[in-house]
């Protein structure tokens, strides 16, 4: 078996808080196999977007403590310094980010944009060579008029338009890796039904894996190969999708997927999950869901699980799962 | 009033905003008494604006809206407070909906002064709405950023029921909320909605809300309404093509529910410049050449069913 292209151990991210430490990411393990797409879930500060920038070692102002490993590739990227680690970015490495507008220069056309990111990758490239690449590339992402558009500015552009263009950003980088923070949450629904579709035609020309963070379960569902499901700054459960959302072992995914509304189950009650989230500046002494599940028991409240196999290429972090199955 | 006249009824409304933007296009939509009505659509599409012309904080450049069998222009003009307690707004963003200069007592309390309801018994009823919302009464001495945002909402719901209303417009009231508490949020206000017959209205991105929640559904694209429908039939057979496209846009997690998406081609032209004939042509798959010259009007189409296409059920989500 190849090994994976992204190996996460025991990723530990704090931040200090006028509250105290708080925990943003506490342990993360996780493999992000090569040519895979990857969906992360979780509810707002479950850290699924802390650990999408920590891939890039993008890393917040308030930073107290990291630690563990991020070996890409065969290299820790948590071991490299400044300059090497900027090596990675916008080169093996590239991210999509929530919102399309904030994260394009308002004073630089579209075109000014592509062509940075692509002498960046292949430094010395032809003017004429970059700007055919870069029509090229805003093609293959279903921009009309692609010529024209090198010149328009952000603003120019519909919110559609833009993302289309950081996908196109991304794309012409050729990464081995690509980070996607909810892509498309910034956009309307038949907007973000045609990125959703984009990403599904790209992928059959991109070799490089991809993860795919979203709250949207049915979008995960449909997009990536793999789930990873987070909670607390933990991982609770992964796996292949089809099979975590068809069995899943660990109570929060399956109390996620029973809140979930895509039934027709008029006139029932509708189905939430009971307490609040976990606390990121209290310490974990138990399993982080125990205070919000239905079927914790007393051993759940006396450790913290370790995330475990739980069937073939799937791992769960609960001590009851074979007994809930 | 009889139970089968409206509370709510839109004829032929339009808000043009500097007499280029028609916000809202010739709307006609009825709300029954204790009914819950979806209003889906993208942005841009104008719910905003009928929410608002709904509770008279935006005027209708033509057409008219009554209220309970009145016109609301007559009763804004008449008893502008009396119109306004009939009608509350659930606003979108909860805690920047409240003063953070107030605590969370004299917001609700400065309501129950601007209308001059008797004091003793307005502070009973608060009280009470208080306990049913599962607030504690120290909340009342709280400002808003020593609250949790569950609990913002909550002292907005409070709020917009203080005053009786007959009717709320819920604004986008789930978005921002993560799937684990929005359950909780719709199952209360649909027992508010119960127990004292309020009439809704409930603006939603969220399909999958729309669709377990509300009783009726109308569909805006481009300021008009393009279907309105009892949700149940809606969902299962879309007639205008657009809501068609829009409701195969929503993923399933199960995959035997899930159908392929009908993606459509480009983003909602400028209202300030629509599309000749129909509005949804240029980016319809079955457009005819009909639909780009003549605009169709909004018909009934069966019982309790309106349209605004040339050839309705031509798209079908399941043939796609």
């Amino acid at each position: 078996m190849t090994p994976p292209l992204v190996s996460i151990r025991k990723l530990v991210l704090e931040v200090s808080t006028a509250r105290g430490t708080a925990r943003i990411l506490r342990g993360i393990d996780l493999d992000i196999g090569r040519g895979r797409i990857a969906g992360v879930v979780g509810e707002s500060g479950s850290g699924k977007s802390s650990l999408a920038a920590c891939l890039l070692r993008l890393l917040p102002a308030n930073l107290s403590r990291i630690d563990g490993e991020i070996v890409f590739d065969g290299t820790d990227l948590l071991a490299l310094d400044d300059t090497a680690m900027n090596a990675y970015r916008g080169t093996r490495i590239a991210m999509i980010f929530q919102d399309p507008m904030t994260a394009l220069n308002p004073l630089f056309t579209i075109g000014a944009h592509l062509i940075d990111v692509l002498r960046r990758r292949h430094p010395g490239l032809a003017r004429k060579a970059g700007t055919a690449r870069a029509i090229a590339a805003l093609r293959s992402v279903g921009i009309a008029d692609a010529p024209l558009r090198l010149s328009s500015y952000p603003h120019q552009l519909s919110g559609g338009m833009r993302q289309r263009v950081m996908i196109a950003m991304a794309l012409l980088v050729e990464p081995d890796l690509l980070v996607a923070d909810e892509p498309t949450t910034a956009l309307d629904a038949t907007v973000e039904a045609q990125i959703v579709a984009l990403f599904t035609d790209l992928r059959r020309g991109f070799a490089g894996s991809i993860v795919f963070i979203s709250h949207h379960l049915g979008l995960v569902a449909e997009l990536c190969d793999d789930l990873c499901v987070m909670y607390g700054g933990t991982i609770v459960e992964t796996g292949p999708v089809a099979e975590v959302l068809a069995q899943p072992r660990h109570p929060y995914t399956r109390a996620l997927l029973a809140c979930e509304l895509d039934h027709d189950a008029a006139g029932d009650r509708l189905v939430s999950i009971p307490g609040e989230v976990p606390d990121p500046v209290a310490e974990h002494v138990a399993c982080v869901f125990a205070p919000r599940c239905q079927h914790a028991a007393d051993a759940c409240r006396q450790s913290v699980p370790e995330l475990r196999d739980a069937g073939p290429g799937r791992r769960a972090a609960c001590l009851r799962w074979e007994e809930l199955a | 009033m009889s139970a089968e006249s409206p509370l709510v009824e839109f004829s032929g409304v339009s808000v043009v905003f500097g007499g280029q933007v028609r916000a809202l296009d010739d709307v006609t939509l009825a709300i029954r008494k204790g009914e819950v009505m979806g209003l889906v659509g993208e942005s841009g599409s104008g719910k905003s604006t009928l929410c608002r012309v709904l509770v008279g904080l935006t005027s209708p450049s033509s057409g008219t809206v009554s209220f309970g069998g009145q016109s609301v222009r007559d009763q804004l003009a008449r008893e502008p407070l009396a119109f306004r307690r009939r009608a509350q707004m659930l606003l979108q963003d909860a805690v920047a909906s409240l003063s953070p200069r107030m605590t969370i007592g004299r917001t609700l309390e400065e309501p129950i002064a601007i209308h001059k309801l008797p004091r003793a018994e307005a502070q009973e009823r608060l009280a009470d709405i208080l306990r049913r919302l599962g607030l504690p009464p120290d909340v009342l001495a709280k400002f808003p950023h020593q609250i949790s945002g569950g609990q913002a909402r909550r002292i907005g719901v409070a709020r917009a029921l203080v005053m009786r209303p007959e009717m709320i417009v819920a604004d986008e009231p789930t978005a921002g909320l993560d799937v684990s508490v929005q359950g909780d949020l719709l199952n209360l206000l649909l027992d508010l909605q119960r127990e004292f017959g309020l009439t809704y209205l409930l603006v939603s991105h969220n399909l999958n809300v729309i669709r377990r929640v509300t009783e009726r559904t109308a569909v805006m694209y481009l300021g008009q309404i393009v279907e309105e429908a009892a949700t149940r039939e809606l969902f299962q057979a879309p007639a205008h093509p657009y809501t068609a496209a829009l409701l195969s846009t929503n993923p399933a997690v199960d995959p035997d529910k899930r159908q392929q998406p009908i993606v459509l081609q480009g983003e909602i032209p400028s209202a300030v410049n629509p599309p000749s004939g129909c509005r949804f042509h240029t980016r319809c798959p079955v457009a005819q050449e009909r639909c780009a010259n003549e605009p169709p009007a909004l018909v009934e189409l069966g019982t309790g069913r309106q349209v605004r296409c040339h050839f309705p059920f031509s798209l079908d989500p399941r043939r796609h």
